[in-house]
């Protein structure tokens, strides 16, 4: 199974001195971190459908208003020990999340002003704006801590 | 019109300014993620990151027009022959690491203009890493014989019936881009499959897994819209709104800065190359 990873990274930190270990809570929290991602993306849907004229303002709205409140939680649903493929199989969060703390929540800070500074875009209406930091928030914001920290899983 | 100075301004359109037209294709052929090593904060062209491979590690070299270590002494003559044949100035073999079997399609207009950009940007004096490959890879002589089984060198020829606009993208994809470099599997002597032309492998630079570009239903990109591929090539959006990281991410940060007919050529061709499924054991 997957689960070496896992183990592997939780006794390397465990014999760093954190607490972190393998555990059902461990795979609740990232069953909780791909929901919150997905919910990302899909409120980065909600937004692209405004751009492309297929759903109104109002939906980009809700949507730009929950990117800041996601863009909060995500430190929560990155404990120690969590290392490892998500559920999808997909991906993995790589441990430079831990090793690099300080640069996992720059980037996550990165993310968030961009998540900000897309909802004012919205509020305000102009689509040209709105696409920039759309484009913005998803290629130095979600891409840019995908870049360091996840890792697409070679099958 | 940009120009091309210390900024990486990259004109939307570059009309017939010869320097600005350069920089627009050296920004469609992603040079700089060979030539130069951005995460050490290496400056513009004059020497690359390292690049893993069966065969040995490779480092692309400093191309920026400095005399004595870059290639300030290359005639237009020189330049060509090493895009079109993969031979360098002083006659020897360039080995594929540098994707001459892709470049050799590029125009000799197209070629001249990069060389005009990178000429008139600052030489910089940095000796060009060694390649890092053992014996017997390490004797360029070798490059021959491969030349011969798996080279021929030729400028793109484009199709009466492709779909419209599809030209310019098998050009953008096949030539300039290079696409197929990474996203097409490779034989046991490092050279290209080319019938599974950008059908993906298990194990592409850095050992990682390079996804399957053709429009393969199950494995490939079959569902994904040309509007899709446009969001990803602009963006690094993809259809589930995920947004790439990795290697593609170097990537999307050029064809991010292509014209908006570009992306879409890239698109049509995209949709329209023979479907293959994924060359791994998927």
């Amino acid at each position: 199974m997957k689960r070496s990873p896992i183990v592997l990274a939780a006794a390397l930190l465990a014999a760093a001195g954190f607490a972190g270990t393998a555990s059902a809570e461990d795979a609740k929290v990232m069953q909780d971190r791909q929901a919150l991602m997905k919910q990302q993306g899909a409120d980065m849907g909600g937004v692209k459908g405004y751009l492309d004229d297929k759903n109104d303002l109002a939906k980009a709205t809700e949507a730009a208003t929950d990117l800041p409140k996601t863009m909060a939680k995500l430190p929560d649903v990155f404990p120690p020990g969590t290392a490892g493929p998500n559920p999808d199989g997909k991906y993995e969060t790589k441990a430079e999340v831990w090793t690099d703390w300080n640069g996992f929540l720059s980037a996550r800070d990165t993310a968030a002003k961009k998540a900000d500074a897309l909802l004012a875009a919205v509020k305000g209406g102009d689509k040209a704006a709105i696409q920039t930091a759309f484009a913005e928030l998803g290629k130095e914001g979600c891409g840019g801590c995908h870049q360091k920290f996840r890792a697409e899983i070679k099958k | 019109m940009l120009a091309a100075t210390a900024s990486r301004a990259v004109a939307a359109d570059p009309g017939p300014d010869l320097v600005a037209r350069g920089a627009y294709l050296a920004t469609a052929a992603g040079c700089e993620n060979c030539h130069t090593d951005k995460e050490h904060g290496g400056q513009r062209f004059a020497g690359g990151p390292a690049l893993p491979t069966p065969f040995g590690t490779f480092y692309g070299p400093n191309i920026t027009p400095d005399a004595e270590t870059g290639i300030g002494r290359w005639s237009d003559a020189q330049f060509l022959r090493a895009l079109r044949e993969g031979v360098r100035a002083d006659g020897a073999n360039l080995y594929p690491a540098f994707p001459y079997p892709s470049f050799t399609e590029i125009a000799d207009e197209d070629a001249l203009a990069i060389k005009a950009y990178l000429f008139s940007l600052p030489p910089v004096r940095q000796q060009s890493r060694d390649q890092n490959v053992s014996f017997p890879f390490s004797w360029r002589t070798l490059i021959s014989i491969w030349k011969l089984l798996f080279f021929t060198p030729g400028r793109f020829r484009p199709l009466p019936d492709r779909a419209a606009g599809s030209n310019r993208g098998a050009y953008l994809v096949t030539a300039l881009g290079h696409c197929g470099e990474c996203h097409t599997p490779r034989n046991w002597l490092g050279a290209m499959e080319p019938d599974a032309f950008l059908a993906g492998t298990p194990t592409g630079p850095d050992g990682k897994k390079v996804p399957n570009i053709t429009p393969d239903a199950k494995t490939g990109i079959g569902k994904w819209s040309e509007d899709d591929i446009v969001n990803l090539l602009k963006d690094g959006q993809t259809p589930e709104f995920d947004f790439v990281g990795g290697a593609m991410r170097a990537i999307v940060d050029d064809t991010s800065h292509l014209t908006d007919a570009d992306r879409g050529a890239i698109a049509v061709f995209l949709k329209n190359v023979p479907a293959k499924p994924f060359a791994g054991n998927e």
